[in-house]
């Protein structure tokens, strides 16, 4: 501790004591989360997504990763909070999210053109703002490879931006792309769709059956 | 010891106590005059009160700017403008010399302004429509007032009837009305200011009821009203001619930055915002651009309104070098802004300004913002519009319905009603551990939708084909359908649709909406459910 100390101590005399994360960042309170509106995952997450970290959601199409943001969005905005969605392909249904509960009047939506540079910088820009509760980065159909190109810097840069914000952060992708230390994975696997009606003319899909696994977030 | 009570402590008034009704004080006390025009109670000359009135034939902004010089309580009535210099004994002297300073300052602007100070405003007014040049009263206006002739009753009246503000149309009425009376005392052989003045109020009250009283109260210069200070309107123009001319952005940033320094703290002491801003750009080719911001909301922080202006010309840059630079502000009246300790605060609206014309410049001013679902049937009706976010307590005064994890809710997304075959309950069962946490899937929704190659069976799906690498496809193992809508065909301007949706889970694990284009026979991908 005390070779620790001596570190910490030179590097703010020569003024770079901002890179020290000495504040220990998972060591965060448990009720400081932003529930995401489904009960069961915020009981796995203790409280809920964690705030002024960076976290994901993961997992592959139609594992529900639109669903778990779109009630993440909706409780957000239930409580008051404006959030943000940075869509890099321009997915996002206003129609069903709205279904699911979201106020759409709460909502700044960036509609991308597929460049996930374009969509990084807008997430940058919203996060630098301040003030939102929930900002999501939709990145789940954008090609791999162009979400590979950011180096780690970028997603630890995200993730100074909101330290010690009241602000959640969370990219959506197809694979897991980064988290901030005190940032949660949460990886969907392949869910199950309900059905309803016997009769083929009759079917309606009604739900998915949601399979998540939260990842990391050192409670 | 006595202590002392409530009506130990008020004045005694013979015949009144403190629990007398009002009604019964009014019966003891002895009858005053009725109210003049509508009620107001006329405001007699208080000691130490003193006005000056400017009145000319020149534009009445001349005048207010005269009179502005040496009070801030100016009201402008018609041609001449009244106001309150009470103060000015300490700084300039006697009412003469009041009276002298302001003639002095009149002349400055040249030769006509008439000027005249007295105790009430309604005396320094008339003495202004009678006496060409300075005239002062110092002490009773009653004497000095009583040699005007009645013509000059006529003019004040004539003045108060087109004076601006919201009550312009009864002022005019109540003073047409007034004016009827000055009529008739004419015809009663009333020559001057005095003999009206010197009328039984009784007998007046009686002939000619309310107008006829306050005829007499203007006539011995009482005021009908106090002084009700003009808060004027300063323009807020800042324009500076460049030595050279500037061609980027980023030079022009200082230019800006100091046009809007001053514009902003002249908004500070007039506590307003901008509610706009008008940019005027005089090229070297003598044409000149024009650029307009709405702001969202009143605001007046100059680096806020630099920012704006600067990504505003980012997107539409001037064709050539920029000569001269204009700046003129709307100004609106400034936000009061409460803050709460137990709601969680939103983005501030000068945040969200910045941060919008940001969002515009690197995606398209409309491909950011709030969505809103229109009323319509057309699948992925939706418009965008501007972001503003509201307060907790304003979100929740708002009816709505936020599905709970176990509860019933609707059937589908896409507002799709239940097929009439369909069971009445659509409620699956929880099957794994965070089962029926996953209602209402989201829609992933391709913009334009993605064309399929269909197999059929049947006249139903079976297998989906994508000649796109990324794309879902496979054979279809479940599916719901067809949901025909169909829109718009009687409206001859608008597009058409007409198609038979279907909900397919296919075997790759994508569970996707497809639907047949009946207009054209072909088949798109119109979404993956996520």
């Amino acid at each position: 501790m005390a070779a620790r100390a001596e570190i910490e101590s030179l590097l703010r005399a020569r003024k770079l004591d901002v890179t020290l994360t000495s504040a220990a960042p998972w060591a965060r309170n448990r009720r400081d989360g932003a529930p995401t509106g489904l009960v069961s995952l915020d009981e796995a997450l203790g409280g809920g997504l964690p705030r002024g970290h960076l976290s994901e959601v993961v997992g592959p199409r139609s594992a529900g990763r639109t669903t778990v943001i779109c009630r993440m969005l909706a409780a957000a905005a239930a409580r008051g909070e404006a959030v943000a969605l940075i869509d890099a392909s321009d997915r996002f249904d206003p129609a069903s999210a709205e279904a699911s509960g979201l106020d759409l009047s709460q909502l700044l939506w960036v509609r991308g053109s597929g460049d996930a540079t374009r969509a990084l910088k807008g997430m940058n820009l919203v996060l630098q703002a301040g003030g939102f509760g929930v900002v999501a980065l939709d990145l789940a159909d954008v090609p791999g490879s162009a979400v590979r190109q950011f180096p780690q810097t970028t997603w630890m840069r995200i993730g100074r931006v909101i330290e010690g914000s009241q602000t959640a952060a969370v990219l959506i992708g197809a694979e897991r792309i980064a988290r901030s230390p005190g940032g949660v994975t949460i990886a969907l696997e392949a869910s199950r769709p309900e059905w309803s009606g016997a009769a083929d003319r009759a079917r309606l899909l009604c739900a998915l059956t949601l399979r998540p696994r939260v990842v990391g977030g050192k409670i | 010891m006595r202590i002392p009570s409530y009506d130990d402590l008020t004045p005694s008034i013979p015949d009144i106590t403190p629990r007398d009704t009002l009604a019964h004080v009014h019966r003891i006390l002895p009858s005053r005059e009725a109210d003049a025009g509508g009620g107001a109670r006329p405001c007699a000359a208080a000691p130490g009160q003193l006005f000056a009135c400017l009145r000319s034939a020149r534009p009445p902004g001349v005048l207010m700017a005269i009179a502005r010089e040496f009070s801030p309580r100016v009201e402008r009535h018609g041609a001449c403008c009244v106001l309150d210099v009470s103060g000015l004994g300490g700084l300039i002297g006697d009412p003469r010399a009041i009276g002298e300073a302001l003639a002095a300052a009149a002349d400055d602007h040249g030769p006509g302004i008439r000027v005249a100070v007295a105790p009430t405003q309604t005396a320094a007014r008339l003495m202004a429509i009678v006496h060409p040049r300075v005239t002062v009263l110092a002490g009773e206006v009653a004497a000095p007032l009583s040699h005007v002739p009645i013509r000059a009753l006529g003019v004040l009246i004539d003045e108060d009837g087109v004076a601006p503000g919201a009550g312009r149309t009864r002022a005019a009425a109540r003073a047409q009305a007034t004016a009827a009376r000055l009529e008739t005392l004419h015809r009663w052989g009333l020559a001057t200011l005095g003999e009206v003045a010197t009328l039984p109020s009784d007998a007046l009250f009686e002939r000619m009821g309310q107008a006829g009283l306050v005829l007499q109260r203007l006539a011995r210069g009482d005021d009908a009203a106090p002084l009700v200070p003009d808060p004027g309107i300063p323009r807020f123009l800042q324009s500076i001619a460049l030595e050279w001319p500037i061609e980027a952005l980023e030079p022009l940033s200082f230019v800006l930055a100091r046009l809007l320094d001053p514009l902003s703290e002249a908004l500070a002491r007039a506590d307003r915002g901008a509610a706009a801003i008008r940019l005027d750009l005089r090229l070297v080719d003598r044409t000149t651009v024009g650029r307009v911001l709405q702001l969202p909301a009143a605001m007046r922080d100059s680096k806020v309104l630099r920012t704006l202006l600067l990504l505003d010309l980012e997107s539409h840059p001037p064709s050539a070098g920029i000569d001269i630079v204009t700046i003129e502000i709307d100004p609106a009246p400034a936000r009061i802004i409460q803050y709460s300790l137990l709601e969680r605060a939103v983005p501030s609206v000068e945040t969200l300004a910045t941060l919008t014309a940001r969002l515009g410049a690197l995606v398209g001013e409309t491909r950011c913002g709030s969505p809103a679902l229109l009323d319509t049937h057309r699948p992925d009706g939706f418009a965008m519009r501007p972001f503003a976010p509201e307060s907790r307590a304003a979100a929740q005064s708002r009816p709505r319905v936020l599905p709970s994890a176990g509860g019933s809710q609707g059937p589908s997304p896409g507002s799709r009603a239940p097929h009439p075959e369909s069971p009445p309950s659509l409620q699956g069962e929880s099957s794994a551990s965070f089962g029926a946490a996953g209602r209402a899937p989201g829609l992933r929704r391709f913009r334009p939708p993605v064309a399929v190659r269909v197999t059929l069976e049947r006249g139903r799906p079976v297998r989906v084909a994508i000649d796109r690498r990324g794309m879902p496809g496979g054979d279809v193992e479940q599916q719901a359908g067809p949901w025909r809508t169909s829109g718009a065909w009687w409206a001859p301007g608008a597009a058409p649709w007409d198609r038979d949706e279907w909900d397919v889970a296919l075997s790759d694990g994508a569970l996707c909406r497809l639907f047949h284009d009946r207009l054209i026979d072909r088949w798109f991908l119109d979404g993956v459910f996520d």
